[in-house]
């Protein structure tokens, strides 16, 4: 395994990253359209909304991005099937 | 070695940590003073020099002013020769070990410290997480000390009247998994012993369908598979020697002996499951459930070597499962299911063969419920338990077909008959109710108070027909689950929590993804889970969760279709009954298999 000093984040990632947070938003179509934007803003393609709950003012929302899907890759120098 | 130890919590207030510590550094041996709280640093050090100690630990609760008032203290015992004389360690809910690492302390904990954590740290030695019986965690026995006998004398006789019956029918029939599974265990021993399989492999070969059929003709694999490499192996083996060195995991029950906690994996690659599989060992989950992909339960035969599959379910070979036994610690128990498909007799057989400690098979569900014919299932289902039997494995009656809507008394009555010729071959099994919110109870509105009562009554419904070990599952709380992972893990939990309280002796779970499904269970989710349980089991102890009085008449009424059903099975026999849905029907959303149907062979034709 890399030492810590060399290693990035993303490459010391098992699987996905989850951001969860609350946006104000109208609808919950907004608070999704509003995730999935910001995942991609972070230079993530392989998105995905895991939860949401629109009420009052806005939604609580869960957003993962996949690093890894297994059988495609994984963190130990796997590739795609 | 005696440390003398001065602490000091640096908050107007909160002192509870460093007291709870006081008393762990003085059952120790070691000699403290405890100082009041809120003084200034000053007195602290001052205190410090005079009492000529060797450690000084503070703590620190309140979020404000944290960075200021820690770098304070160093300075002035920087200042005071303090510093380079003893060991300055600092704790509490507002601390950070980045924090008191910049501040220049020796050690920095945050929340969740313990005080073994502490001692550890005063004595000047390695600390691994070591709790209540995790320290001596062997692999437990969950059948040990059951007896099997019958509560109810009339189900035990309905019982034997039917297995007997089945013994007969089952005594001269065969099928392509039971010839397979003899051949394998051939390979197996040729192979061990430097022999030559190659032939045995080509008879094997003929048995098969499918993607199995073409790798034993030609070599390919199913697009969707392919073989791991050598390089992938080595760094995962790495990966794996690094989570076993931080030590043996908490104790998810804080030293009760149940129940046992289980999760499945099987995202489809051998690597991420083993990565998966050391982290819930990590967080204390006690066994791990091997989930093979549905394809593969309706192929005649398995593929060979270290495979990753691109797709739900992980494939079954000698190897992959061989590697995943060794990737274990030596206290974490492994199951792999036999519970449905055309390969259930080889599956027991292989879990055997790499050390598996559990299997799961299950006539009625798979041929309900599980896509494969009854007949077919019968037969190999009655081998499987042969294996189970012959390898010392015991194993879980899972009855998933209430998920189908099968009420729980017709999925009751099909348990304990496969459970009543595992014992007859010798076998050793495990009940498994489900702990869920099935179509039975929606319809009939059995959980429309609570979810404790109609749970409670599956147990004790069983418990007045025999003793037998009992195993919910499989997950806990199944269809009470959502894409909220708060929800989901709470969900959970407390599924877990009733298992304790009604005494039963492991629970499988889910991960906080369960009812997520637009990709694969992330290794956060699975912790979710197991975290949530820890926090449920340390919240109810040893105290009860109490049903209502409705519990006992839903168990009674239980009881009572389980009688109904096995009479009526009586009448048409165990296998034509699957059929002829006296253990569950169309209408119950219960419908016979019919992958395999028509291979079962009889006596002339067997080779097992």
């Amino acid at each position: 395994m890399e030492s810590t000093e060399k290693r990035q984040p993303l490459n010391a990632l098992l699987d996905g990253l989850d951001i969860e947070t609350f946006f104000m938003c109208r609808d919950e179509a907004e608070g999704r359209s509003l995730m999935l934007a910001l995942l991609n803003q972070l230079g993530f393609s392989d998105v995905d909304i895991v939860f949401i709950e629109h009420r009052g003012p806005g939604a609580r929302v869960r957003g993962r991005a996949y690093l890894h899907r297994p059988g495609a890759s994984h963190p130990f120098g796997g590739q795609c099937a | 070695m005696t440390k003398r130890v001065l602490l000091a919590p640096i908050d107007p207030v909160h002192d509870v940590g460093l007291k709870m510590i006081n008393r762990g550094l003085k059952e120790a041996g070691h000699e403290t003073v405890l100082l009041p709280p809120d003084l200034p640093p000053e007195e602290i050090v001052e205190a410090a020099i005079r009492e000529n100690v060797d450690c000084v630990l503070l703590s620190r609760t309140l979020g404000y002013d944290v960075a200021e008032h820690t770098a304070r203290f160093v300075d002035i015992a920087e200042a005071a020769g303090l510093r380079q004389k003893v060991k300055l360690g600092i704790g509490g809910m507002a601390i950070r070990p980045e924090l008191g690492a910049e501040m220049g302390f020796d050690g920095a904990f945050g929340p969740g410290t313990t005080v073994a954590q502490a001692i550890a740290f005063v004595e000047g030695r390695p600390f691994h997480e070591i709790t209540g019986i995790g320290a001596e965690r062997t692999r437990p026995d969950i059948t040990e000390g059951f007896t099997y006998s019958y509560r109810h004398p009339e189900i035990e006789r309905l019982l034997d009247k039917l297995v007997d019956q089945f013994m007969e029918w089952v005594a001269d029939r065969s099928s392509p998994a039971v010839q397979r599974a003899a051949l394998r265990k051939q390979i197996l021993e040729t192979e061990r012993n430097g022999g030559n399989a190659t032939e045995l492999r080509q008879q094997y070969g003929k048995l098969c369908t499918g993607a199995a059929a073409a790798y034993y003709t030609n070599g390919s694999l199913p697009d969707v598979v392919r073989t791991i490499s050598d390089r992938e192996l080595d760094l995962l083996d790495e990966y794996c020697k690094s989570a076993d060195k931080n030590g043996p995991s908490k104790d998810i029950r804080r030293g009760a002996k149940k129940p046992l906690v289980f999760t499945q994996y099987g995202t489809g690659c051998l690597v991420t499951d083993i990565a998966h599989v050391k982290l819930l060992e990590a967080w204390a989950a006690d066994g791990v459930v091997h989930f093979d992909p549905s394809w593969g339960a309706r192929t005649e035969g398995f593929l060979e070597g270290v495979l990753s599959h691109k797709g739900d379910g992980t494939i079954i070979t000698a190897e992959n499962l061989a590697k995943i036994s060794q990737s274990l610690q030596k206290h974490t128990l492994f199951q792999v299911r036999a519970h449905r498909g055309l390969n259930t007799p080889e599956t027991v057989m292989l879990a055997g063969e790499v050390g598996a400690h559990l299997t799961k098979i299950n006539i009625n569900y798979g041929s309900l419920a599980g896509g494969t014919d009854p007949e077919r299932l019968a037969v190999d289902g009655y081998h499987a338990m042969r294996y189970a039997a012959e390898y010392g494995l015991p194993f879980d009656v899972v009855t998933n077909e209430e998920l189908a809507g099968v009420p729980a008394h017709k999925a009751f009555a099909g348990m304990l008959v496969t459970a009543h010729i595992g014992r007859r071959l010798g076998g050793r099994p495990i009940l498994q109710p489900l702990f869920c919110k099935g179509a039975e109870a929606l319809i009939k509105g059995l959980m429309d108070d609570n979810h404790v009562d109609f749970n409670a009554a599956k147990v004790m419904a069983l418990r007045s027909i025999i003793d037998a070990p009992i195993w919910p599952g499989a997950p806990v709380g199944f269809m009470t689950h959502t894409e909220d992972r708060v929800q989901s893990a709470m969900t959970t939990a407390l599924h877990a929590a009733l298992g304790a309280a009604v005494g039963v002796e492991a629970v499988s779970i889910a991960s906080t993804d369960e009812a997520y499904s637009g990709g694969p269970i992330v290794s956060g989710s699975r912790v979710d889970t197991l975290r949530a349980v820890m926090e449920a089991l340390r919240f109810f102890g040893s105290a009860q969760i109490a049903p209502t009085p409705k519990a006992t008449e839903m168990a009674n009424n239980i009881v009572d279709g389980i009688v109904k059903v096995l009479t009526q099975a009586v009448e048409t026999g165990f296998v034509p009954g699957l059929y002829q849905g006296v253990f569950g029907d169309p209408e119950d959303g219960a419908y016979p298999g019919r992958a395999g149907k028509g291979t079962v062979t009889r006596r002339e034709q067997c080779v097992r």
